[in-house]
This record gives structure tokens, C-alpha cells and sequence, in this order.
């Protein structure tokens, strides 16, 4: 604290008592706090944050934070400084890969203040002593849900605490619920960060509760919204082929334990990931189908979203789409088609989505071209709903304008993404309704006969849509007619009439109003039985064109005019840049729409004041935050509309999340009560990495003997690690194994254990995808120029069968082994060919990083230990310095080109990039746009004419033009 | 159909069969080799499976009793066969000590380790050894070729959160992958809403995407 003695000179904006509460306990002591989401963390933390921070000389890291808290806290750090005018804060100082220099990392540190540093960056400048542990006044970390034992973060503790146990550290979360899963899973998690005290504060806790509903509670206005028959026909289809997955699920992996898996999960939050993590463990074991159908229920929820969320036409364009992205790929002959296309209930969907934009009469004959196509254009039951409200409440405001309080008269639109921001946007701006400014509205409309509609909105949808879908078609036959002809017998309905199409179409692609649709009429089936995707014919597209043609025509006029003036009253786009915003209109007569944001919905009401809420869809965080708003402002009044879809997969999610929360405070609640006494006697078994290491010294020299002479110089044995691979927790591990390690930038390998010894790491799916890419082969080579002993690690995950049989073809046929195709069939005939090729390559089973650990230990005795400065210099090219990787006295610091893994690993995947020329490329170009906007000379030198000529064409082809273009 | 062993009959059969020791009678591995013909042979492996490559055959098992056994089975190849693999059998549950030891005794003793977990697929292994004895490595040199469809979903997906249906809408929306990332680096609020517009595409994948194309590859430069 600073000098002065008296109260805390900074200027909290904790306005209520339990926030007051757990500040104080913050400010006394390290703990856990987890808290129920909506009742303000972010805020709590930047007080926090703040009062370290206005006193000044200290070094306080930020763990763990993403980027918009980075951004939200940031800009709260500012806030507070500008109010309480303190002279020593600095506010945040966000060390992201834009930092890169090691330099100018070290300088920052130097100055203290309070940082907020990308993991993986804090970890190795803690390891290379760039930021010296025992200066680091204290850690605040975030997200404590995410701190598992092999986490980058737990390591990161880890070596905080080894060197500093002075330092406060103190861990948020505002989600239980990974606290609750496994055996004492709280004392697990606090075990991993160090951390003895857990402060647990649910919506019920008595200060919680006695804050929000002590003074006047927020009016709360619940509208249940019907859904349309067809909206719950396709609701119970598409349950319909959730059910029929998991059936298949549990058909396909008899041997698990599937209590848990049934419908009514299936519509909590995460069911996927549920059934995913239970695959894990034999993830390598399960078929290829049920892989597939682990994914096809991802792909169904999400459908159980868009179905209330999207409307009728967008719902039908992301059918379309799901349905091109489900075709087989080519060459394979299983069944690659998904299960649940295969169902009744998957034509339904598929039918009653088109009918709820357009309906035809169908007749006798297939080709019969009298019958005709009638948008129908079924709208969101909300829409309407919404214009009700937001009519009542114009008349609310007419005809009572003054109350007195301190909100403004701004109606707020909540909803649950930017997607529903725009949608309901250009509702509101087409709707035909009343612009609210009542006096202009008794002038100029007779709300008798302007009922609000979406017609204009969902015809001018149905026209885009249409043009999209023939577009499409086109996309789809590009992308996908290699592989339909690869199917050996399927013939596509569409290739020909496709083909025909591409001849005869008009000069301006994206205006092919009359080019032709498809043949086909209904949904039709594959001949193995799969829904086939409906295309309409040429000329019943064009009726229904000209016929939303025509009514867009006067609709559109109407709507122009209404257009200017709701620009001045209405519709704010959450896109654009608020600032501007706020000046260009005034507070009172608005109505913002706005998404979902977590903690950062609080700064919008503070911000807005709005005087009514409109929840368009339901959040039960956003409640509290309400609440917590309400009662932090006595002289402000809000009322709350709160719409949801009665029977609705939306309801029941809302709800279960709301319980799921109850249950898991409710279980720590019990299980710290239980934990006391295991802590205490937990606390002194802190192990000193000292003892520790010497442990390890001793059972090695009763083993290795003549390694006495090295090892007792008192050098602990070392590592030197690539700096990529602190994704995995192998260098963790390593670390607790008391092995020092070196965090560099490799060329060549990921582990070095010593001047001989190199070893790629790969996960088995690594193994796999990088036997096929040729990268294994090609770090193979680059080993065996620079390193007398390269090995390959694979390494099993923990929790996953260690085994790679069933990767095996046992079908012993004698296919299967012909050297013509080596290498084609499964991972065995590929590592065959690796140490074919390679014969000294060594292989290291490992099943799992801990056992890695352990057999790196063993590999290393008797050998010389590591140089981190070859190691780093190796493979790199003559001129290239070693300078990046290398920072004298400081040991090796990473340089930034490291963290953009993602860029270049796109890079990677272009057909044409070699691991040879990959390098040539990033010298010379800046990121993929660049590459991606070359032409064959320019590339042409870098990497030698086909390459250049593979790349330009991968990155130009246009799937809209036709094959000739 | 199952070899007959030693049925080499009229030509020789050395270069196409994996010679066996007669060590290995009564290995259910043999009833495994299927595709493959073998005959039994008088060597110091218990498999030849080319003119530089042979086999030792390990149980797991067997090695928790016998932990010299091997050791005195290596020695006896002494510097012979430039590809000697160590073929392990993992059939006992506790297989990490063993596994550890392994790893080691390859590097010392160089032999190279392949594990596998049935006996079908140890045959599996010799038979591949065998008949890739002058196979090419083209398989695992990356030089397979693959569709446009397929090379264009690889290369979008690598940014997180974005899938094989968000590939398929992006493409199709702009239709090439150069208009695609144009619009993203377009730098103004167009570019993002046009991105955000592609079918099933939300505010993260559009930001993922972005930081993924115009990411500059080596920040540090």
C-alpha cells in the first residue's frame, strides 16, 4: 500500500453489500472465488485490480484472461484512475504476440504495473527468468474452471509458487459447473492452483439474495410465444433424429455407460461435448460411424437453434448447406452418409422447412410443368409479439411520460447474437409499423390498416435466397462432382442438367434471375436410400421470382420512404461504432438491440439506462445482471419483457441451465464442507524442488554409476523444448520431473535431450494426419542431418486406449499388402515405410505424457546434456541468425513469427507448399492475404514454377464460374 | 487362403517369403500370416523379412519372466540387418516399466520398437515389412493427390471454430478462397458484415478467420 495511512485513497464502484464483502475478503487473503454468473466479476476484479493498482510499485500478473476481458478491464483500469485521480496506476498493459520482443518485454517488466500475458508467453518468460518470479507481487487468474493439473496455467503456478511464496495469488470463475465433475473435484482444482480457501457465492447466498431483492425488484413481464405448427413439427423432427443418433450411438458402443445419454440431455447446453468426452477414452477404438453420428449431433443442436432463432428462409439456406456439407467424400465406398438423413424424420424437416417458404401444388407427372410455386413465407412468432410490445410501450409513453428517475426513455432489445441483432433489425426497419415518436404516427398511418408484417423482409430474403441456391447449385456441382462420379454406380440427377446450364447461362453470374433450377421436384431419394437435395424447376423458380417480384416492387416503395424516417428514430446497428452514435441521437427515444455479451452486458445497461427491456431470448445471467443494476440504482425504474417459445427446446434449456447451476453450488457447498481437514494436512506436503531434485540424483547414481562426475557439478539435468509444444503438457510434466527446461525456438525436432538425442513428439490423430501431408518424413530427414540419434515419441493421450490395432486392416487379403499402393490402408503400413526409409529412427511408445516423462529421464542418463544454442541454430539456413531464438545471458527467448502457429499452418495446407519452400514464402511475404494475392511470377521465384502455378490456381478458383472459366 | 509353409515349390522361394525360425513353432502369429508365405529357416532372427531387414519377437509376458531373454537375443544378431525392429506384444496390463526399459534398449542397442496388440496384428507388420521390401515411400511423402473440395476444407478449417459447413458456405459466398480473404483484411466494417453474413457464420469465427489471413507469419521480423 502506498504511504498514506489512512483508508484506501481509490474509489470503489462496488455499490452493493455482498460485492463490498467479498472485496474485502479479497484484499485479506488468497482464495477461490466462484461466483454465479451475472452478479459481476468482471467488476469485482477490476476494483480489485484498481486498489492494487492506485498503490502503486507493483508487478501483478493477469492470468488466463481473454481478449475482450483484457479489453473490458483495460478500459475499467482507465476509468477508475480518471475517477479517483490517482497518480501511481498504470492501468493494464496487455502482453499479447504483438509484444514479441524480448527486449521490450523485459524493460515493461522492469517497470511493473499490471499485466495481463498470454500464457504461453508467461510461461516461458518465466522459465528463461525474463520475468523473474520473486518480483511478481501477485497472480490473479481467471477462468479458475480451466485449470486442470497439465494445464500451461497449473504450470505456470507451479513455478510462481516453487520461487515466490510471498506473493498473493487469487483465482475466479463464474461457472461451478467443471468443479463438480470427477472425485473431489474442488479440492482437485484448488490442489492445482495452490490455493487453500474456496469462497463459494450461488444467486442464494444470503448477502446475494438480501442485496438484489431487498430494495423494489425489477417488474419482470413473462410472454410465452406459441410456436407455429410447422416450427414444432420440425422441432420434434429434428428431436426425432437426435433420438435415432444416440439410439445408433449406443447400438454401435454397447460397452459404455450411456445412463446419461437420452433426449432430455440432449437438449442441455452441452451434450455433444458430454458424449464426446465419454468417447474419449476409446475415441481410437470407436468406429468411423460413430464418429460420425458424435458429429451429426453437434450438427442437430445446432439446428435446434436455428429453427427458433433463424428465420424461415435463412433456415432453409443452412439446410441446404448442412446437407452439401454431408455428402461423401470421395473413393469411399462405406456408407458415409449420416444415419439420421436416412429418416422419415430428416424428410420432414427438409419438406416442412421448404413449406414454410413456399409451397407448390404438386400433379400427376413428374414433368408436368402446369403446377406452381407460392411463397409462403411463414414469419417468427416473436416478430409480432415484438411489435405488440414495443407498441404498448409507445403508448406507455404517451400517455404517462413523467416518471421521475434517472433512466432514459431507451427500450433495449436483448438478444443472442449479432445474427438476431441484424435480423431483428431489418425487421423492425420493414415492419410497416408506427415509427414510436408518437405525434408523427397519428399524422401519418391508421395502425388499423398498417399492421406490422415481415412480409417485405422475408420476400426480399426468398429473392436473395433464390438466387443464392442457384448460385449454389453450381458451388455444390464443382465442389462435389469429382466425387459423385467416384461413386461407382450413383448417378446425380443434377450433373447433366448442370452441365447444360453452365452453357447457356447469362453473361453476369450473380444475376441469373431465369438461367434454370433443377430437375427434380420433391424430395426425391438417392438410390442408397438418402434424402437428395430438392432443386426446383427452371420455371417454376421464375414464377415464384416474378412473383415476389412484383409485390417487392410497390412493397419496396412504401418501404424506402419508411426507411428515412426510422433511420432518425429506431434500429441501431450494434456493429457500428457507438460513440458516433450516442451524438447522432438522442438517449430518449431509442431503441438499442444489442447481443448477449457475458459480463459486458452490465457496461450496456449502465451505459443505456434504458427505462424497458426486451429479452428476445431468455439468459438467465442477464436476469441478475438486471437485478444487480436495478438494486445498485435506486432512482431507476426498468421494466422487463421476457419472450420466449412455449414447449420450446429455448425454454427448456433456459430452465435446466438455471437448475443445473443450483445443483452444482449446491455440491461444493457440501464438498468444501468436507475438505477442511484434507487441506491442512495437504499444505505441508509443498514440495521443494530441491529435495526433490536431489531425490532423483540419488536413485540415478545408484543406477548409472559412472554418472557421478557429470552430475555432481550440481547440474540439473535439461531440456531443451520447442516452443510450440507448450501446448502439450509434456513440458510441464517434465518440469515437475525437476528437469530444467529451455524454451526455444526449434527448427528442427520438439524435445532435445541431449547433444544426440532428438525427438519428434505426435499424438497418434498428429501421427496421422502428418504421415499424410509428408511432414513426418521430411523432420525425419532434417533429424538425420543434424542429430546422431533422432527418435519418433508417439505418445497416447492419458485418458485413451493405448493401442494402435484398431487402426489395423486385419482383413488379410492380399490387397491390403500389395506394395503397389504402400502406404494406402491403415497407420501400420505407414510406420512400415517410415522405418523402411528411416531404418535408425528409433520409436518411443509412450501411453501418456507422464510415462514420456518418465522414459525421457531414463534416455537421458549417460548422456551429455543439451546445448540449447546448437539446438537452435540447427537446420536453420546459412545467413539465417540464430538471434530470434537466442537472447544472450537471458538463455533463449521465443521470437513472435512462433505464435502465428495458425498462419502459417494454413500456409502449410496450400497445395504446392512444401516444408522445403514454406520457409522461402514467409520470408518473402507478410501473412496468407498476401500470398493468397500473388501471381505466378512473383511466386514463381520463390518457389520454382509449378508450385507457384498449384498455389495461384488453388487460391483463384472460383467455384461460381463454370469448369472452362 | 493360409500359406503352406516352406511351399515354395519350383522357384525358389527365399526372395518371396519371410524366412521363420524354428523358435517361433507354435507362435499363433504364424496361423496369423495370411497373405504372405512363409517358410521356416535356420537364422539368428526369428524373421527375415528382407535382405537388410529381421524381426525378434517379444511377449510381453514372456519378458516380465525372462528379462535376460532378449538381451542375449539381440546379441546374437550382432551387427547384422541395417532394420531391426523389436517386435513387442503387449499382453500384460502393467506395461509401463517394461515399455520404459524398451525405449532405452532400443537407443543403446539399436533396434527399432514396434508394438502391437494382438498377434493378427504382428502378422500384419511382417507381412507389410515383407512385402514393402522395395516399396516407395511416396505414400507418407505427402505426394497423394487429393480434390480441390478436400484441400480447400483442409486449408479453411485450420482457423478455430470453423468447420466443414462453414468452408462450403464461404466459398460458395465468395467463390474463390483469394475473394474470400480479400474480404476479410477488407479493413473496414463492410468487409466483417459481409463475412458475418455467410451463412452460419458468428462474430468469432469471423474474427478467427481474419487474425488467421492477415496474422502476419513471423511477428518478431
Amino acid at each position: 500500500m502506498s504511504a498514506s495511512s489512512a483508508p484506501q485513497p481509490v474509489k470503489l464502484s462496488l455499490p452493493l453489500v455482498y460485492q463490498q464483502k467479498l472485496f474485502e475478503e479479497l484484499r485479506k487473503e488468497d482464495e477461490l472465488v466462484i461466483l454465479a454468473r451475472g452478479l459481476g466479476l468482471v467488476r469485482l476484479i477490476t476494483n480489485l485490480l484498481h486498489s492494487y493498482d492506485a498503490a502503486g510499485n507493483n508487478l501483478i500478473v493477469l492470468v488466463n484472461a481473454e481478449d475482450r476481458e483484457n479489453a473490458w478491464i483495460g478500459e475499467a483500469l482507465a476509468e477508475h484512475t480518471a475517477i479517483s485521480m490517482s497518480p501511481k496506476a498504470r492501468g493494464l498493459t496487455v502482453v499479447n504476440t504483438d509484444f514479441t520482443s524480448v527486449g521490450t518485454r523485459e524493460k515493461m517488466y522492469a517497470q511493473g504495473g499490471i499485466f495481463s500475458i498470454t500464457s504461453r508467453i508467461l510461461v516461458v518468460d518465466l522459465l528463461t527468468n525474463l520475468l523473474n518470479p520473486e518480483t511478481i507481487t501477485g497472480i490473479i487468474v481467471l477462468h479458475a474452471d480451466r485449470i486442470v493439473a497439465t494445464s500451461l496455467e497449473a504450470f505456470i503456478l507451479r513455478i510462481y509458487r516453487q520461487k515466490n511464496k510471498a506473493g498473493f495469488l487469487k483465482a475466479f470463475s463464474d461457472n461451478p459447473d467443471p468443479f463438480t465433475v470427477g472425485f473431489s473435484p474442488l479440492a482437485t482444482m484448488m490442489r492445482n492452483m495452490f490455493l487453500r480457501k474456496a469462497s463459494l457465492w450461488p444467486r442464494f447466498h444470503v448477502q446475494v439474495a438480501q442485496s438484489l431483492e431487498g430494495k423494489k425488484k425489477a417488474e419482470v413481464i413473462e410472454l410465452e410465444v406459441p410456436m407455429t405448427d410447422p416450427m414444432r413439427e420440425i422441432q420434434t423432427a429434428i428431436m426425432e433424429c437426435v433420438e435415432l443418433s444416440i439410439h445408433e450411438l449406443k447400438k454401435e458402443n454397447t460397452g459404455l455407460e450411456m445412463e446419461d445419454w437420452n433426449l432430455d440431455s440432449a437438449l442441455t447446453r452441452n451434450f455433444d461435448l458430454m458424449v464426446r468426452r465419454q468417447l474419449e477414452p476409446n475415441w481410437h477404438r470407436v468406429s468411423w460411424k460413430t464418429k460420425q453420428i458424435a458429429g451429426d449431433l453437434t450438427v442437430l443442436r445446432g439446428m435446434l437453434q436455428s429453427i427458433l432463432a433463424l428465420d424461415a428462409v435463412s433456415f432453409l439456406q443452412q439446410l441446404d448447406t448442412i446437407h452439401a456439407a454431408h455428402k461423401p467424400a470421395p473413393g469411399t465406398t462405406r456408407q458415409t452418409e449420416s444415419p439420421w438423413l436416412f429418416s422419415d424424420a430428416a424428410q420432414t424437416i427438409f419438406e416442412t422447412a421448404r413449406q414454410r417458404v413456399y409451397s407448390s401444388k404438386q400433379k400427376a407427372g413428374p414433368n408436368s410443368t402446369i403446377e406452381s410455386l407460392k411463397p409462403v413465407l411463414e414469419e417468427q412468432p416473436k416478430w409480432a409479439v415484438l411489435a405488440d410490445v414495443l407498441e404498448e410501450l409507445d403508448r406507455d409513453l404517451y400517455f404517462e411520460p413523467a416518471v421521475r428517475d434517472d433512466s432514459n426513455g431507451t427500450i433495449l432489445i436483448m438478444c443472442a447474437d449479432t445474427d438476431t441483432c441484424r435480423q431483428l433489425r431489418d425487421y423492425l426497419q420493414t415492419m410497416h409499423i408506427r415509427p414510436r415518436t408518437a405525434k408523427k404516427v397519428e399524422e401519418v398511418y391508421d395502425p388499423e390498416e398498417d399492421k406490422p408484417s415481415g412480409a417485405f423482409l422475408m420476400r426480399r430474403k426468398l429473392r436473395n435466397y433464390l438466387n443464392w441456391k442457384r448460385e449454389f447449385a453450381q458451388v455444390n456441382n464443382v465442389l462435389f462432382s469429382e466425387n459423385q462420379k467416384a461413386l461407382s454406380g450413383a448417378v446425380d440427377p443434377r450433373l447433366p442438367q448442370a452441365r447444360g446450364r453452365g452453357g447457356g447461362a447469362p453473361a453476369n453470374k450473380r444475376r441469373r434471375v431465369r438461367g434454370g433450377g433443377g430437375i427434380g421436384s420433391n424430395p426425391s431419394r438417392h438410390e442408397n436410400g438418402s434424402i437428395i437435395q430438392h432443386f426446383e424447376k427452371p420455371n417454376e423458380v421464375a414464377d415464384l421470382m416474378s412473383e415476389i417480384q412484383i409485390t417487392e416492387d410497390d412493397a419496396g416503395g412504401q418501404a424506402a420512404e419508411e426507411l428515412i424516417t426510422f433511420t432518425t428514430t429506431t434500429a441501431a446497428d450494434p456493429l457500428e461504432d457507438m460513440d458516433d452514435y450516442y451524438q447522432l441521437y438522442d438517449m430518449q427515444d431509442l431503441v438499442v438491440i444489442h447481443a448477449y455479451e457475458g459480463d459486458q452486458d452490465e457496461h450496456v445497461l449502465e451505459e443505456v439506462k434504458p427505462k424497458y427491456i426486451i429479452m428476445y431470448e431468455p439468459d438467465a445471467s442477464f436476469i441478475r445482471r438486471v437485478e444487480v443494476y436495478r438494486s445498485s440504482h435506486n432512482d431507476r425504474n426498468v421494466r422487463v419483457y421476457f419472450l420466449y417459445y412455449g414447449g420450446s427446446v429455448e425454454e427448456q434449456r433456459y430452465l435446466s441451465s438455471v437448475r443445473r447451476e443450483k445443483d452444482a453450488f449446491t455440491k461444493l457447498i457440501k464438498e468444501r464442507a468436507s475438505m477442511s481437514i484434507v487441506m491442512t494436512t495437504d499444505s505441508h506436503v509443498e514440495d521443494d524442488p530441491e529435495s526433490a531434485f536431489l531425490r532423483t540424483i540419488n536413485t540415478r547414481i545408484a543406477g548409472g554409476g559412472k554418472l557421478k562426475a557429470t552430475k555432481a557439478t550440481a547440474q540439473p539435468p535439461r531440456v531443451v523444448v520447442d516452443v510450440r509444444e507448450f501446448r502439450s503438457s509434456l513440458p510441464s510434466l517434465l518440469h515437475a520431473r525437476s528437469m530444467v527446461i529451455v524454451p526455444c525456438m526449434l527448427t528442427v525436432g520438439d524435445y532435445i535431450l541431449s547433444r544426440n538425442i532428438c525427438v519428434e513428439r505426435k499424438s497418434v490423430s498428429d501421427l496421422i494426419s502428418s504421415f499424410k501431408d509428408g511432414r513426418l518424413y521430411a523432420q525425419c530427414e532434417t533429424m538425420f542431418l543434424h542429430y546422431k540419434n533422432p527418435m519418433l515419441l508417439i505418445e497416447f493421450d492419458q485418458n485413451k486406449s493405448f493401442t494402435l490395432e484398431p487402426f489395423a486392416d486385419l482383413s488379410g487379403s492380399l490387397r491390403s499388402v500389395n506394395p503397389e499402393n504402400a502406404g494406402a490402408n491403415d497407420v501400420q503400413s505407414k510406420i512400415v515405410l517410415l522405418t523402411l526409409a528411416f531404418p535408425k529412427l528409433r520409436i518411443i511408445w509412450s501411453s501418456s505424457p507422464y510415462e514420456t516423462a518418465e522414459i525421457f529421464e531414463r534416455l537421458k542418463t549417460l548422456e551429455e546434456e543439451p546445448d540449447p544454442i546448437a539446438a537452435v541454430r540447427a537446420g536453420l539456413g546459412e545467413g539465417e541468425s540464430p538471434e530470434d531464438g537466442v537472447n544472450e545471458g537471458k538463455g533463449v527467448g521465443i521470437n513472435g513469427g512462433t505464435f502465428n502457429m495458425e498462419a502459417q499452418e494454413m500456409l502449410g495446407k496450400v497445395p504446392g507448399v512444401t516444408p522445403k519452400n514454406i520457409r522461402n514464402i514467409m520470408a518473402e511475404a507478410e501473412n496468407v492475404r498476401e500470398v493468397a494475392n500473388m501471381e505466378v511470377e512473383e511466386l514463381g521465384r520463390l518457389v520454382g514454377r509449378e508450385a507457384a502455378g498449384k498455389i495461384v490456381e488453388f487460391f483463384k478458383k472460383d467455384v461460381l464460374e463454370d469448369h472452362s472459366g | 487362403g493360409a500359406a503352406v509353409p516352406g511351399g515354395g515349390g519350383s522357384r525358389s522361394s527365399v526372395g518371396s517369403s519371410i524366412l521363420v525360425s524354428p523358435r517361433q513353432k507354435g507362435n499363433p502369429v504364424l496361423a496369423s500370416i495370411k497373405s504372405t508365405p512363409w517358410e521356416y529357416s535356420d537364422i539368428p532372427s526369428d524373421y527375415v523379412l528382407g535382405s537388410t531387414t529381421c524381426a525378434l519377437f517379444l511377449s510381453l509376458k514372456y519378458h516380465r519372466l525372462h528379462p535376460e531373454y532378449i538381451y542375449t537375443r539381440i546379441r546374437a544378431l550382432q551387427n547384422r540387418y541395417l532394420l531391426r525392429v523389436l517386435l513387442t506384444l503387449v499382453d500384460i496390463p502393467n506395461h509401463e516399466e517394461p515399455l520404459r526399459e524398451l525405449s532405452k534398449t532400443g537407443l543403446v542397442n539399436n533396434v527399432t520398437v514396434i508394438l502391437c496388440w494382438s498377434a493378427q496384428e504382428a502378422a500384419r507388420y511382417l507381412e507389410l515389412y515383407k512385402s514393402y521390401e522395395h516399396a516407395s515411400a511416396s505414400a507418407i511423402r505427402g505426394q497423394q493427390k487429393r480434390t480441390y473440395a478436400e484441400q480447400m476444407v483442409e486449408f479453411v478449417t485450420v482457423p478455430r471454430s470453423v468447420n466443414k459447413t462453414d468452408a462450403i458456405a464461404l466459398v460458395s459466398t465468395f467463390g474463390s478462397l483469394r475473394e474470400a480473404i480479400n474480404v476479410a483484411t477488407d479493413g473496414t466494417t463492410n468487409g466483417e458484415e459481409r463475412l458475418g453474413q455467410v451463412q452460419g457464420w458468428g462474430e468469432k469465427k469471423v474474427r478467427n478467420w481474419r487474425r488467421a489471413v492477415e496474422g502476419a507469419f513471423r511477428v518478431g521480423k
